[in-house]
């Protein structure tokens, strides 16, 4: 499988503040990549650098084989880079529509992809003048999904989706993320190991702002020492 | 209908902060409350056009734009020199668009160069020493000395006016003093230095147009009907609030987005350099700007009974229950009222104003979706400047135009968007309804003292109590609702 994304060994920096210190990955398209870490390890941070919305100060990021280190971020994102950024960031006083039709880099975007995105999350097709802040936790969440999709984006960047989330909308938001993977290349940031063990084919583990293993996600889960140590949980 | 439930507390609050005015009025008779209720709205359609552009700017870019009133300014000069002596532009215009023009070709190649920081200091000194020579000896106070005369009144215009050879020199060295300028600016352009080498030949052609149309343009412009010359005025002012206003965005406050602090200074300080810049070049005596003939009919038949006959007599007032209103206040309502409309269609119902909208909450989100915020912002700041160069222009013949009037419309939009709720629109009307009734208001009682039912006698008021009577209504809503009458944000 050909790598949708290359990041080479990026240094970030934010204010002072030496957060990446040479993190490095790559993705192959079509996959589900699981990026892990425990809190402030710099996933967050990676994804941001990658979009450049915190513009790494060294090293490379290839996205469909163009360097874009250096480009303004809406440059970046309109090569098809999705964001589910953390703490569902819908647009609380657009409504559910407009969240939608805000992600049209195209004009019609919203029409030809709206039976996939409702097929995914079929809630939100009635929801459509409520505003985003009127929505639960799990409906923003799906809505977040949901605003990546609208576009042809070659690869959905995800952080923390199940933050927050009661188990049940858990189960449906994997389901969710499962489905979609068909369409797109998936890069998760997730605390919540057991759903990331569930969803992803690989894994990149970063501690401290550098990569410190990567591999098959089911050498990763019959690994308990490495789990214990770097993730602090079973 | 979803707004009126999503601001039920706003609108109770602005209500009630309405109802409370109206009762100032109780025990008045009709006509003056009459006098006094127009007058206000009068106010509020000025202040609106004013604060409208501080919300939006803040909502969106959380800057505060301590130099919206010298846009204002700017906008009532800017019409008014279109209106009286036009000369004056088709003179000094082609200079300043052809910095313009320098600093954006100049960009082309400066961004692709790093450069230390001492040199982008020498690059700055430079670019000054090279536009202080473009503009040595340039017959600006001959040029404006014409200003005063007679409207209408066609100027001769052989010599105040440098040759066009001579302008061309000049010209040609203020290219050069921009080209340098944009070196010491140095922040990385965004890509698409073809397009923005293109832009700049847009601008440099509109510069060399200008001066070589400038004979034809000033007998066009002033052999043209009052009325229409007014329209082409207001469109002037406006457009020239919104140019000086992207170029201030795009120059000077984009490097700054990090920096909130330098921000305030930054516009602070601007707001002396734009008032001195108008000293110098328009002295420190105000002028008034004609009333349109639309709006000046004198006559046996004058005040107009009604508005419907006004429509076609164009008296200079209308009757209202028996007392004279000045006709041209009807147009500034009118303006501020359509652009309010404009403001409110612009954000609900385009695919810029859900940007806009969006971008108020989480601008780094918006981005992160492929959109281009900063020229969002760029756009934004163009457009509130414009409606604080439109305010000036309509301001002009019925206040005047005078150095200070940017710092009192700051003052007066600043108090305004804090009542309404910083970067809210319709707090931003409401806001200026208020402050102009309490202004009206209070000019009433400085004419006629104050009498309340339970007192004996009347008190006589001081010109100072119009004033203090708006910060006393920001105290006051600060305190039930300290984000404002709409406020959302901090």
């Amino acid at each position: 499988m050909p790598n949708i994304l290359q990041v080479d060994a990026i240094h970030t920096f934010i204010g002072q503040f030496h957060i990446l210190e040479g993190v490095s990955l790559q993705v192959p398209e079509g996959s589900i990549t699981a990026l892990l870490g425990r809190n402030g390890a710099g996933k967050t941070t990676t994804l941001k650098s990658i979009l450049g919305l915190t513009p790494p100060r060294q090293g490379r990021v290839v996205f469909a084989g163009r360097d874009v280190r250096g480009r303004r971020p809406y440059d970046i994102a309109a090569l098809g880079i999705g964001y589910v950024p953390e703490h569902r960031a819908v647009f609380r006083d657009l409504t559910v529509e407009e969240n939608l039709k805000i992600a049209e880099r195209k004009k019609g975007d919203l029409a030809r992809r709206a039976e996939m995105i409702f097929a995914l999350f079929p809630d939100l097709k009635r929801l459509g003048k409520l505003r985003g802040g009127q929505l639960s936790g799990g409906q923003q969440q799906m809505l977040a999904i949901a605003r990546a999709l609208v576009p042809e984006n070659r690869l959905l960047l995800i952080d923390e989706p199940s933050e927050g989330l009661a188990p049940i909308l858990i189960e449906q938001l994997m389901e969710s993320i499962r489905t979609l993977s068909a369409h797109t290349t998936v890069l998760l940031v997730e605390q919540n190991f057991r759903m990331a063990s569930q969803l992803a084919d690989r894994y990149y583990l970063i501690d401290d702002g550098r990569t410190v293993k990567q591999g098959a996600m089911k050498d990763l889960v019959n690994d308990r020492a490495t789990v214990q140590r770097y993730l602090g949980a079973a | 209908m979803a707004f009126i439930n999503q601001n039920r507390s706003s609108i109770v609050t602005a209500l009630s902060m309405l109802i409370g005015v109206a009762l100032l009025f109780a025990g008045m008779s009709a006509p003056t409350a009459a006098s006094i209720l127009l007058s206000g709205i009068t106010l509020a359609a000025l202040y609106f056009l004013v604060a409208s552009g501080v919300s939006l700017i803040f909502g969106l870019m959380d800057v505060l734009n301590f130099a919206h009133g010298s846009l204002f300014m700017i906008g009532a000069y800017a019409g008014w020199t279109f209106y009286t002596n036009p000369r004056l532009i088709f003179n000094t215009a082609p200079i300043g668009l052809i910095v313009v023009a320098g600093v954006f070709w100049g960009s082309v190649f400066s961004a692709r160069i790093s450069t230390a920081r001492w040199m982008r200091w020498v690059a700055a000194l430079v670019a000054i020493a090279i536009l202080v020579v473009a503009v040595r000896g340039f017959p600006l106070d001959k040029l404006v000395a014409m200003g005063t005369s007679m409207t209408g009144k066609v100027i001769p215009t052989a010599e105040a006016q440098e040759p066009i050879a001579v302008m061309l020199v000049r010209m040609g060295v203020a290219l050069a003093a921009g080209v340098v300028l944009s070196f010491a600016m140095g922040t990385p352009r965004q890509p698409g230095a073809a397009r923005v080498a293109v832009n700049a030949a847009i601008v440099a052609l509109l510069a060399l147009a200008l001066l070589f149309a400038r004979d034809i343009g000033e007998q066009g412009i002033l052999s043209m009907e009052s009325d229409l010359r007014f329209v082409f005025a207001l469109a002037f002012g406006a457009a020239t609030g919104a140019l000086i206003g992207a170029l201030m965005e795009w120059g000077l406050v984009r490097p700054l987005y990090a920096r909130p602090i330098y921000q305030i200074l930054l516009t602070m300080g601007l707001v002396f350099v734009f008032d001195q810049i108008i000293r110098l070049v328009y002295g420190p005596a105000g002028a008034f700007m004609d009333i349109p003939s639309f709006f000046a009919g004198s006559g046996k038949d004058c005040p107009s009974p009604d508005v419907v006959s006004w429509l076609s007599q164009h008296c200079d007032s209308i009757s209202v229950l028996g007392r004279p209103f000045p006709s041209y206040r009807l147009l500034i309502i009118a303006i501020g009222v359509v652009m309010l409309v404009a403001i409110v269609l612009l954000l609900q119902r385009s695919r810029l104003g859900m940007i806009i909208r969006a971008g108020v909450q989480d601008s780094e989100m918006v981005e992160a979706l492929g959109i281009n915020v900063r020229r969002v912002f760029t756009f934004v700041f163009a457009i509130g400047a414009g409606l604080a160069g439109l305010g000036g222009v309509v301001a002009a013949p019925f206040l005047g135009v005078y150095p200070g009037m940017a710092l009192e419309f700051l003052l007066q939009a600043f108090i305004v968007v804090v009542i309404g709720g910083l970067g809210s629109v319709p707090g931003a009307a409401v806001g200026a309804l208020l402050v102009g009734l309490a202004r009206a208001y209070g000019d009433h009682i400085v004419l006629a003292g104050i009498q309340l039912p339970w007192m004996t006698d009347v008190i006589a008021g001081s010109p100072a109590i119009a004033r203090a009577s708006t910060v006393l209504i920001m105290v006051i809503v600060l305190l039930i609702k300290p984000t404002g009458i709409f406020g959302k944000k901090e």
